[in-house]
């Protein structure tokens, strides 16, 4: 059984593009959750959002300012064959879904932070990704060509007039082909568990002795008015438009904010780390999945799977809940009515007399929520207790509700030396996902 | 040996365009059946392909369908039939702790609701001004939950009850891969019995004319002009659609299962286009759930000449098949079925094994077999015990599943 460490790690977020200003944020008690900017939202129930501060267009012809982005924003330079991989991508259209561009970002962070190269290339990929729902302008000019009538095809150019519906495996497929890897891609779209799951099912390839390397995380946009009008109708955003939309844990919580970002990870075997002297953020120590089985439109209300999930995750990472090795609960903390209680029930009924004791946040108030993606930038914002024995705070949280009975560290982060943390990810149906992470050794 | 675990197959139940129940569905491929007709769910004679395979019976009527789109309910229909059926032949299956039943869910991707989106959609400007106002607020209530990812999985895990490992992958290789997840988290002790359940459908409007343009889909207007599988004038699929589910446990269980199986996902090395797998994958893949050759396989029949010979020719240099090797070609006969195929074909296969029963290439006139395997070009009785099913989708990725059934002498 290998021990499995995180050696690379490559985030887009609200905070804007890198891992370095995600960390600043976190670090600063910062909020990124603000008016939309990138279309106008003015007409619709939700306008503002956890936004990622993209400097270009992706409906437009977008691998020349994505490259100039790698260069400035994270000092890559595309190798030839990358570049062609990138052009190519563009040219099939595939540049134009907002999540396909994070994922490409936080890959080839993620690579290079990693250090990866050459002996890398066979590396499976496990993705968390998100549906296409970025589908209204494309309709906008069907609808603007055709009248509204039936689809048609463009016989002399060879392709349908417009890109329907992007491929649910396009964002792998970029990444696969930019970085080069000889492996298949295997993508995870158990809603807001999947970016979790991704990485769990990557370090369990690993732990089983199946894979060295991985490369794994989630990326997801919904920042686009289908997606913001569905979540509208379906009533699960907060109706305020305010940067404090999102209030997890807080008595006054009255829904969601939806973000967009990416975070992917390098997943090594220790041994081949420690080998190639390769830097550890962390050790990824257990894992646990589980399913509600109840509603598809609301979460257990006494939280009992999602509390199994942790003690999955626990009994893999071979920790006790009752001592003092978990120091920090990144919790799913959607801000909603029905979300919160049941897990902050599920932390109770797993840490007994600990939980008052026990710091737990959640991100969401400060960069919203990310859906697929949210796991995997969650897990980043882990890693600043190693790396910086910090943290994270809960943006907008300042009234405690009593429904919620645990330990919720408010805005700003706090500083701790902890030696474990798990992050919980509770998709919508109900599919349940913790992941627990530990220092790295000395 | 295969490195890969292998897991009894308790129960199984599949919707496809050819029948509901395995002995219907053999029954139709022994006789020759193609399910290809011109497009029955809406006027396609204008696309580049306008012949397709659909499922003919309607979901069952449930509550579940303000959730649900078509596909979705056809997946909880088999997951819940395969599981029942499971349940009745081992009675540790009726009385497992939900905790310990776990659900792997692998489907092609969504489809664009059309019927839905065209309501919003239809009095939108191009520079989205008002958006709401004009038409995304009549969006129903649902729609989200119609569109959410794992939906089918979500209630299909209340139905059945399922509260163990749960995961839901999607692309052309999904179905394989959940059902090697599923084989993995057995293996691993992770859960004591997996529902595994795929589905697909290829006859969404934007498939039948981006594919083909591309060539992957038969241009031919009437079944008559359609070209089989492995015909060297082969020049595309038919799109079909299907549901399957597979109940699975450790092969260690004391009671006779209905069959075993290993499956195995994987992909070109960096592909990224449309085309599917090379030969070199898909027989790299079989030769990973295989434990020696085998005289039966059920072919991925792509049905574009020059990617069905790289099969053909695949397999021969891989030594993977025994001297009087037969290949058959279920998704000859059902349309190619997306990332339901796995599935669709260890059913399939299993049932014919248990038969003794192969059946033909339909459509394939004898002698016109484009490589040196035999291709099986009528019904035929069969010993063999072990089987190869290959599937391949698009930006090569590809899968394969071995098939084996009591008495098999090798595994």
């Amino acid at each position: 059984m290998s021990e499995v460490v995180i050696t690379g790690v490559g985030v887009v977020s609200p905070f804007g593009i890198g891992l370095a200003p995600f960390f600043a944020g976190l670090r600063a008690g910062g909020c990124a959750v603000g008016p939309i900017r990138h279309f106008d939202a003015s007409a619709l129930p939700v306008q503002v959002a956890g936004e990622v501060p993209l400097p270009f267009r992706t409906c437009a012809p977008c691998a020349l300012p994505l490259m100039q982005l790698c260069q400035t924003r994270l000092g890559i330079i595309l190798d030839e064959r990358s570049q062609a991989a990138l052009y190519q991508a563009d040219h099939a259209g595939a540049l134009a879904d907002r999540k396909v561009v994070f994922a490409t970002l936080a890959a080839l962070e993620a690579w290079r932070d990693a250090g990866c190269g050459e002996a890398e290339r066979r590396a499976p990929s496990y993705l968390g990704l998100g549906l296409e729902l970025g589908l209204l302008d494309d309709l906008t000019d069907l609808l603007d060509a055709q009248g509204g009538g039936p689809l048609d095809f463009d016989r002399d150019r060879g392709e349908p007039l417009v890109r329907l519906r992007a491929p649910v495996d396009l964002g792998a497929s970029v990444v696969r082909r930019l970085l080069g890897l000889q492996a298949a891609a295997v993508v995870n779209v158990s809603a807001c568990a999947a970016g979790a799951l991704a990485i769990a099912d990557a370090a369990a390839l690993i732990r089983r002795g199946h894979a060295q390397v991985v490369l794994c995380g989630g990326a997801d946009s919904m920042v686009n008015p289908l997606g913001l009008g569905g979540m509208a109708r379906l009533g699960a955003p907060s109706p305020r438009a305010a940067a404090d939309a999102c209030r997890p844990f807080d008595r006054r919580r009255d829904g969601l904010v939806i973000g967009e970002g990416a975070a992917l990870f390098v997943l090594e075997a220790a041994e081949r780390a420690a080998a190639r002297g390769a830097r550890v953020y962390a050790r990824v120590l257990g894992w646990g999945s589980t399913q509600d089985g109840y509603r598809v439109t609301a979460p257990r209300p006494d939280g009992s799977q999602a509390a199994r999930a942790m003690q999955q995750a626990l009994r893999r990472a071979g920790v006790s809940p009752d001592g003092d090795a978990v120091g920090y609960i990144n919790a799913h903390g959607t801000g909603t009515p029905l979300n919160d209680p049941a897990e902050a029930h599920a932390i109770a009924a797993v840490f007994g007399d600990r939980t008052p004791e026990l710091p737990v946040s959640s991100i969401k108030g400060a960069v919203g929520h990310l859906m697929a993606a949210a796991g995997a930038l969650e897990l980043a914002a882990c890693l600043l207790a190693f790396t910086d024995d910090l943290l994270p705070g809960t943006a907008h949280h300042r009234e405690p509700d009593p429904d919620c009975p645990i330990r919720v560290l408010g805005p700003g982060p706090q500083p701790a030396r902890i030696e474990v943390a798990l992050s919980n990810s509770f998709g919508f149906g109900g599919q349940n996902a913790c992941l627990a992470i530990g220092r790295p050794r000395p | 040996m295969s490195p890969l675990a292998r897991a009894a197959i308790h129960g199984w139940a599949l919707r496809t365009p050819l029948g509901s129940e395995p002995e219907v569905l053999l029954a139709r491929l022994l006789a020759g059946e193609r399910a290809a007709s011109p497009c029955p769910m809406y006027d396609a004679s204008s696309y580049p392909c306008s012949l397709a395979a659909a499922i003919p019976v309607p979901p069952l009527a449930s509550r579940r369908r303000k959730f649900l789109p078509r596909m979705g309910l056809y997946a909880v229909e088999v997951g819940v039939a395969a599981l029942a059926q499971a349940r009745l032949r081992v009675p540790q299956l009726a009385t497992l702790a939900p905790e310990r039943l776990g659900l792997f869910f692998g489907y092609g991707g969504l489809r664009a609701p059309w019927d839905e989106l065209m309501v919003a959609m239809a009095e939108q400007r191009s520079d989205l001004e008002a958006s709401w106002e004009r038409g995304l607020r009549h969006l129903h209530p649902f729609f989200m939950l119609q569109q959410l990812s794992n939906n089918a999985h979500a209630l299909c895990a209340e139905e059945v009850l399922a509260r163990g490992e749960g995961v839901t992958l999607s692309g052309p290789n999904a179905g394989a891969q959940a059902l090697a997840s599923a084989t993995a988290a057995l293996a691993a002790g992770a859960v004591d019995a997996a529902l595994c359940v795929a589905y697909d459908s290829l006859l969404a409007p934007e498939v039948l004319i981006e594919q083909g343009l591309r060539g992957a889909l038969t241009a031919a207007r009437t079944v008559e002009e359609l070209r089989a599988p492995y015909d060297p004038e082969a020049a595309g699929a038919v799109p079909g659609e299907a549901a399957a589910a597979l109940v699975l446990v450790r092969e260690d269980w004391p009671m006779a299962p209905l069959a075993y199986v290993r499956a195995a996902d994987g992909a070109d090395a960096g592909a990224g286009g449309q085309q599917g797998p090379a030969g070199r994958t898909l027989a790299r893949l079989a030769q990973l759930v295989l434990t020696g050759p085998v005289s039966v396989v059920d072919g991925a029949a792509q049905a574009v000449s020059a990617a069905d010979r790289a099969e053909l020719a695949a397999l021969e240099s891989a030594e993977i098949l025994t001297a009087d090797a037969r290949l058959t070609a279920t998704l000859g006969s059902l349309g190619q079925v997306g990332a339901a195929a796995p599935l669709v074909q260890a059913i399939a296969l299993a049932t014919a094994l248990r038969a003794g029963q192969l059946p033909p290439v339909a459509g394939l006139a004898a002698g016109r077999a484009a490589g040196a395997v035999r291709l099986a070009t009528g019904a035929m009785a069969t010993a063999a015990r072990a089987a190869l099913a290959l599937s391949a989708g698009a930006r090569g990725f590809g899968g394969a599943v071995g098939i084996e059934i009591e008495g098999a002498s090798h595994g």
